[in-house]
């Protein structure tokens, strides 16, 4: 399908028409009260996702949303069934994996790329139906993305700026507007459905718009390149032999084990599942997302703790990013977006930590192996039985 | 108070009557049908499948667990400590040590709890036909073992000779007494039970001492035999070097991991080790398979 022009009003015009439908429109806006009141963009930076009704909250194309948009897939909580108990008998009722529909619009290519993904690990023998059922009910239009800044690294992950990965359809900023094109079907049906709003380029600008897009993308694919580079069998062969090596232990001092990398990531998705009384007899059952740097996160009821340190902990977030998942699915649990290393309070920096540890990889590689591939001190702190 | 919105009849889900209803992460219903008390904080629970269907069509292999639901307390990971040669109920065996468990300790006769499973893989028992047997268990590590060890003694002629070293903090400690009085009784058995120095009482007339030296003074037969081992994780990692020196091959040598879970089916990210999920890559593993994991258990 040729690319369409969606002009700034017809989308203003387009994200009124789905709230008027009542499916607004998830897509970057500007955050807090402030932000929802028409017009007070230049004042609150901050952006997130969100159901927009009118196009003045839009923030397509300025900083990077707070939290992805994991949340839409996978809430922070979610019911996945109630219960009621009356005397000895129990009785459950489903939560409803028929959900409605959803359109996302303008959300980061990163972001999206997340979606499959996660799509992996919720499907592999067991099927997840409440993320299955919430992706099958969304229609997911990515936005170019001009590169947040340094801490992005989606090249080094094989993705670009302005990756199709996830996406049904993209748009690619144009003087005036946007490009859409679509990718699926899905996609395909949504500009149908909507081809008020989209139009075909006037005949005498084509050219002209379709060469402004592209410069776009390729100056934020040149722009990312620069942030970091990975080779990632030989990452993954370092990973997989130094699991004692002395630079784990660098990484735990400087972490807090608050876990905020791991709510901010696209593609953390570990979730716990507590029980929640809503009254006498009766309550819901939830998930929540977990983090796998809380100390609680894998401690035994017995006080025997697998993960007893931070270092371990931080092992545990590299190393199933890369190389667990990796191992089990064949690509990695990483879209580069970089949200980690903005929101760490202590300056923990993914990238940097991936470049230290792929220059290790580099010298064990070439034989200028420094630290031992095994070492003998496993820290043991168990009590005789 | 009213009730919540959603919660309309077409919807309601009891006792798994309605096939397909529900996601994954909802369990079938279970009575429990018998407690018996093992240990001054260690129960086993006797439970059916409320709907007569589920319990007919359930099966399930030794080494395999299950979720196991207290309405309004949580879910918790347990094996299935009934051996699936005895059909129409399964047993859990659980120690109060947490929020789940220990509303466990409130649960009577007749109650209704929530089982999802069975989940993760298998002891190869039929592998083992025509080989001894050596079972090592500490502490309440004898559940896993117990499925494991009734399987086999209900298909006796199928297997050769039957060791089994059970030793616990003390003899209050010692879980299925009635069931290590029945072991001590068979001559097809040879029984060996422990208990660490301090815990004996002065009728006790076991062994004295950690499983591990027992196990070295025992000193089963490596000789086409089959080792399982389970226990409190230090066991399990003192153990399995003195298996190896008595002659027993890392492949011969059967053991489960218990890793803090949550979801059961490879989701939730809790229980991986390595590029293993403990979960759907085990519980069960060969002493072979553990040495090739990072020591992270």
């Amino acid at each position: 399908m040729s690319e369409l022009l969606l002009t700034h009003e017809a989308l203003a015009a387009l994200v009124e028409e789905l709230a008027t439908a009542g499916r607004p429109a998830v897509a970057p806006a500007w955050a807090g009260d402030a932000g929802r009141a028409a017009g007070a963009a230049g004042a609150a930076r901050e952006t997130e996702y969100r159901a927009v009704t009118d196009a003045a909250e839009l923030a397509l194309g300025e900083r990077l949303p707070r939290l992805s948009l994991k949340q839409f897939f996978l809430p922070a909580t979610e019911v996945l069934f109630s219960w009621r108990r009356t005397a000895s008998e129990v009785e459950l009722v489903s939560a409803p994996t028929e959900l409605p529909e959803q359109v996302v619009l303008g959300a980061r290519p990163c972001d999206v790329a997340a979606l499959p993904i996660v799509d992996a690990v919720m499907n592999w023998d067991y099927a997840d139906e409440l993320w299955n059922a919430r992706r099958a009910a969304t229609v997911v239009f990515s936005l170019a993305c001009g590169v947040e800044d340094g801490s992005c690294f989606c090249d080094a992950v094989f993705l670009e700026p302005a990756t199709p990965r996830g996406s049904d359809g993209r748009l690619t900023p144009v003087e005036g507007g946007y490009l859409v094109e679509s990718f699926t079907d899905k996609g395909a049906a949504f500009l149908a459905a909507h081809r008020g709003s989209f139009a075909a380029p006037p005949a005498d600008a084509g050219e002209a718009l379709r060469g402004q897009a592209e410069a776009f993308r390729a100056a934020a694919r040149e722009r990312v390149a620069a942030n970091l580079s990975l080779d990632h069998p030989r990452l993954r062969d370092w990973l997989d032999h130094h699991f004692d090596d002395p630079f784990w232990a660098s990484l735990g001092p400087r972490c807090h084990g608050c876990g905020v990398c791991t709510s901010v990531c696209p593609t953390c998705h570990c979730f716990d599942i507590v029980d929640e009384p809503e009254s006498v007899g009766r309550g819901v059952r939830r998930r929540n997302w977990d983090a796998c740097q809380t100390c609680l996160f894998t401690l035994h009821a017995s006080g025997h703790n697998p993960r007893q340190d931070q270092n371990a902990r931080f092992r545990q977030r590299v190393e199933h990013k890369f190389l667990v998942y990796p191992a089990k699915f064949g690509d990695v649990l990483c879209t580069g977006c970089g949200r980690c290393s903005r929101a760490c309070p202590t300056g923990q920096d993914l990238a940097e930590i991936l470049a230290a540890i792929d220059e290790r990889a580099a010298d064990a590689a070439t034989g200028d192996d420094r630290t031992p591939a095994k070492s003998s001190a496993q820290p043991d702190g168990e009590a005789s039985p | 108070m009213s009730e919540p919105a959603n919660a309309t009849a077409s919807q309601t889900h009891t006792a798994a009557a309605s096939p397909g209803a529900g996601t994954i992460y909802q369990p079938d219903l279970v009575v429990v049908e018998a407690i018996t008390d093992e240990t001054p904080d260690t129960r086993t629970y006797r439970l059916r499948f409320k709907d007569p269907e589920k319990a007919a069509s359930f099966s399930f292999r030794a080494g395999q667990f299950g979720e196991y639901s207290v309405f309004g307390a949580g879910e918790s990971t347990f094996c299935i400590a009934s051996p699936p040669t005895r059909t129409g109920y399964l047993e859990c065996t659980v120690k109060a040590a947490g929020k789940v468990t220990g509303s466990l300790r409130e649960v009577d006769v007749g109650d209704t709890l929530g089982f999802r499973g069975p989940y993760g893989n298998v002891f190869p028992v039929e592998e083992w036909e025509g080989r001894d047997l050596v079972f090592i268990a500490g502490g309440i590590g004898l559940a896993p073992v117990r499925c494991v060890i009734w399987n086999v003694l209900d298909l006796r002629d199928r297997y050769g000779d039957v060791t089994i070293v059970y030793g616990a903090r003390s003899v209050a400690d010692l879980v299925y007494k009635r069931e290590l009085e029945e072991w001590a009784a068979r001559d097809d058995v040879r029984l060996v039970t422990t208990v660490d120095p301090g815990g004996e009482t002065s009728d006790w007339r076991g062994e004295v001492g950690y499983v591990t030296p027992v196990v070295e003074r025992v000193a089963p037969s490596a000789t086409n035999a089959v080792a399982v081992l389970c226990g409190p994780p230090i066991v399990v990692k003192l153990t399995l070097p003195v298996l190896a020196a008595l002659g027993f091959a890392d492949e011969a040598v059967y053991t489960t991991l218990e890793n803090r879970m949550k979801c059961g089916v490879g989701k939730c990210g809790r229980c991986n080790i390595g590029s293993v999920y403990v979960c759907k890559d085990g519980p069960v593993f060969t002493a072979a398979q553990i040495k090739a994991l990072p020591q992270e258990f």
